[in-house]
């Protein structure tokens, strides 16, 4: 019996467990079930979404990113430059967007030309980046000069503000272009065993590059969304925001391995960890405390992964 | 023989592991003096007997006897206290100590913590000269030929005074001289009284080497018997259960003389990317649509470099290939969408995404077939699928289960079926059947047929001599990186084909052993 059951917990685990999560608060928490709080979860997510589905991407090809972070934090410095030379908040949006875009194929380019380490290659890129940020914001706080800048993410559209909306827009390409498309089954090929996908007429290196490239671009526009969902952007060499970026991959059960995964667990795993947060703060829960227990599940869901993948071999 | 003289007798022994029967109700006698030859399939419990006898495993019923009475034992330790003793396919020597220390490696003679050196040594020399077993007694045994390391495993084993040895696959890494030695060797232990058993799949060698062969399948002894009233034909049939016309379809018919060369290749030399890659140079031939060609050799002449290389999966520094006549820029999807196709050599490795469903594996090269506005169309794909599968006889619960769950049989199968539905022109199969059952074998060289009879040129790569003896219209020979001999037709035999592999040296060594 077990032998069955354990797939379809592994498959569907991380789902029943957020549902689970949501129902518990709900009935035991005050604030929970309300607009107000849910508008606010997903306002808040909005940037982790958009960066995570394009990072699980990455990750099932085999993929490791972790300038997620320095791309989130410099991407906004250069639009913010551009929003306040020209004024004009488009433009800042896309140029933003294009600084991901450059770093995540120089980030491609290095892994599949040079065969550097994905996690080494980009942890060494990330300090560039981040330097970068200090040299291009004059290491000081850039604030939005327009109002149009803020509106990109503050704007309410049918009660939800268009940050939210961008991520939803996000997730659903990235869903699409995982799930239906052949660029999706070369990315599951590649990351599977990539001597098989290359035999197999699989352009691998050119999947994996745009792998990265399109995770980079997805960073940038999430530092794009936050930054003007809070109207400023500071250069910083903080690594932080990428960890919940994986956090909400590994959590949602795509293998760190490459191969297997979907952008609908990341989803899960990215809303599991902001309820449990939202749980915590609406009980007054210690942030420090709030750490400790958000470590322990990744790691009980990291274990969980492993130990199923044993026993299903 | 009756069972008084054995030296060691298994008396209905049987041993399950999870759902297989590894051995049922298995009887044979090892006698003193005798070399005894285990042959059959992988899986039909050679390994698994000899395991019985050593003390590895545990019958689960029936019993292991010594001279005559029940012996019980527990591990491999036991065995050998005993003299029962193997001599693994892997060999288990360190190979930065001397070939002294080797032998006696965990019975040295000591004073406390202290080894006594030249006691040791002598104890080594007397062993080389009561056998006659030469081997440089201070040499590394990591700088000696595998047949010396084979012959300091040898020694090894008889320091441990053993009275039955048995050998896993003694010559599988072993040049043909070295190979012919170590029989001797072997007919050297069994005059001094040894018992010896000979595990082995090259069936010639065990019919020249053994006294008595037992021949095994599915975990049954088919017969015990004298080796000189075997054949080689008489083994394939014992240990397959059919012969090996069963094995093999019926060739479709040779093409034409004139019937149109599908693939050309002229002076193809590969690139050298590094010391580890084998080279090969100045490589051409040519196949016709409808022809079977086999390309055979030993390991490390060449043959699956070629194949890539023709794919355009490795580069050449020389050299050109045309199909049909147009040039290929030797890129893997330039070969692709000019219609050649290739089964790697190893399904796991270089073949199947294992996770992914069986239909993406079998789709994956022909994804650009089901593109829609919206992605991929998959109703059109799962047809399609469904219908190469059906082609060529996949067995699966559903499109959708991870190809990693088949057996290995269909896994080879969904590649055949990948390739069947890309329609090729050329197909390159390399080691098509390894590790497959007989009754996918089969099936297998059907597809083969099948798509030779719709004009499909054929390179089979194979290091089984048998299938491409059994398949094949014509056969290219390399030996170290070059054809060296072509056989079409009846010319194809296997004695033909192994001289040409093993140069002309070797084949009068070799005959020189069978005439022993």
């Amino acid at each position: 019996m077990t032998s069955r059951a354990l797939p379809a917990i592994r498959h569907y685990g991380i789902a029943a467990v957020t549902v689970a999560l949501f129902v518990l608060l709900a009935a035991t928490t005050d604030g929970f079930l309300s607009q107000a709080n849910f508008r606010n979860i997903l306002d808040q997510q909005s940037a982790l979404l958009i960066a995570a589905s394009f990072a699980t991407i990455t990750m099932i090809a085999g993929g490791f990113d972790i300038s997620a972070a320095s791309v989130f934090v410099v991407a906004p410095l250069f639009a913010l430059q551009v929003e306040n030379a020209t004024g004009n908040a488009a433009l800042a949006a896309v140029v933003g967007v294009v600084v991901g875009l450059v770093v995540g194929i120089a980030n491609g380019l290095v892994v599949t030309a040079l065969k550097v380490n994905s996690f080494i290659a980009t942890l060494a890129t990330s300090f560039m980046v981040f330097g970068i940020g200090f040299l291009v914001s004059d290491r000081s706080v850039l604030r939005a000069a327009t109002d149009a800048y803020p509106a990109i993410a503050r704007t309410r559209w049918l009660g939800i503000t268009t940050g939210a909306w961008i991520a939803a827009g996000v997730v659903a390409a990235a869903w699409l272009l995982l799930s239906r498309t052949r660029f999706g089954r070369h990315v599951y090929a590649s990351g599977g065993n990539a001597e098989a996908a290359r035999l197999a007429g699989v352009p691998v290196a050119r999947v994996k590059t745009i792998c990265f490239a399109l995770s980079g671009a997805a960073a940038g526009l999430a530092g794009v969304v936050s930054s003007s969902r809070s109207l400023s952007a500071l250069p910083s060499d903080d690594f932080s925001f990428v960890f919940g970026v994986i956090a909400a991959v590994v959590v949602g059960g795509t293998s760190i391995a490459g191969g297997e995964g979907a952008v609908w667990r990341t989803i899960a795993g990215a809303f599991f960890i902001a309820l449990m947060i939202n749980g915590f703060n609406l009980h007054q829960v210690d942030p420090i405390w709030q750490r400790v227990i958000q470590g322990a599940v990744i790691l009980g869901a990291v274990s969980i992964d492993a130990w199923t993948q044993r026993r299903e071999h | 023989m009756t069972s008084a003289e054995a030296l060691v007798s298994v008396r209905s022994a049987s041993k399950r592991f999870g759902a297989t029967d590894a051995l049922s109700d298995v009887s044979v006698e090892f006698h003193a003096g005798l070399v005894h030859g285990l042959v059959g399939e992988n899986g039909a419990g050679k390994s698994t007997l000899a395991g019985v006898v050593l003390g590895i495993h545990a019958p689960d019923s029936g019993e292991v006897c010594l001279d005559g009475s029940p012996l019980r034992l527990d591990s491999p330790a036991d065995g050998a206290a005993h003299g029962l003793v193997g001599v693994a396919q892997e060999l288990s020597l360190l190979p930065a100590m001397s070939v002294a220390d080797n032998v006696v490696l965990g019975t040295e003679e000591h004073i406390g913590p202290f080894v006594k050196r030249r006691a040791n040594r002598a104890r080594v020399e007397a062993l080389i000269a009561e056998h006659g077993l030469e081997v440089p007694i201070d040499a590394r045994v990591g700088s000696l030929p595998v047949a010396d390391q084979q012959k300091v495993e040898i020694l090894r084993a008889l320091g441990r005074r053993s009275r039955l040895m048995v050998l896993d696959e003694p010559t599988a890494r072993l040049a043909s001289h070295e190979a012919l030695e170590l029989r001797r060797t072997v007919r050297e232990l069994a005059a001094r009284g040894v018992a010896v058993v000979y595990v082995s799949h090259f069936l010639d060698e065990v019919l020249s080497v053994s006294d008595t062969v037992t021949v095994m399948r599915d975990g049954r002894v088919v017969r015990t018997g004298p080796a000189s009233a075997e054949t080689h034909e008489s083994l394939v049939e014992g240990m397959t259960g059919r012969s090996i016309g069963d094995v093999f379809p019926a060739k479709p018919p040779a093409p034409a003389p004139d019937a149109p060369v599908v693939l050309r290749v002229d002076g193809l030399c590969s690139a050298r990317v590094d010391a580890r890659v084998i080279d090969f140079s100045d490589v051409s031939f040519s196949i016709r649509a409808g022809e079977i060609v086999g390309l055979v050799g030993l390991v490390g002449a060449g043959r699956s470099e070629v194949a890539h290389t023709v794919y355009g999966a490795a580069r050449a520094d020389a050299g050109s290939v045309h199909l049909h006549g147009d040039h290929l820029a030797g890129s893997i999807t330039d070969a692709l969408s000019a219609g050649v196709s290739l089964i790697p050599e190893s399904r796991r490795q270089q073949g199947l995404i294992a996770q992914r469903s069986v239909r993406d594996n079998t789709t994956l090269p022909h994804l650009a077939d089901f593109a829609g506005r919206l992605g991929i169309r998959t109703r059109p794909e799962d047809r399609a699928a469904a219908a190469a599968c059906d082609r060529v006889g996949v067995r699966r619960p559903n499109l959708t289960a991870p190809v990693a769950t088949l057996s290995g049989g269909n896994q080879q199968k969904v590649l055949f079926a990948r390739a069947v539905m890309g329609q090729p022109r050329l197909l390159i199969a390399d080691e098509p059947t390894r590790g497959v059952d007989v009754g996918s074998k089969r099936s297998i060289y059907e597809t083969v047929n099948e798509m030779a009879d719709t004009g499909c040129a054929v390179l089979m790569v194979s290091s089984e001599l048998e299938e491409v003896i059994g398949t094949c219209h014509r056969v290219l020979v390399m030996r170290r990186g070059r054809i060296v001999a072509e056989f079409a037709g009846d010319e194809i035999v296997e004695a033909d084909l192994l001289a040409a592999a093993f140069g002309k040296a070797a084949r009068s060594t070799s005959e020189a052993g069978d005439q022993e």
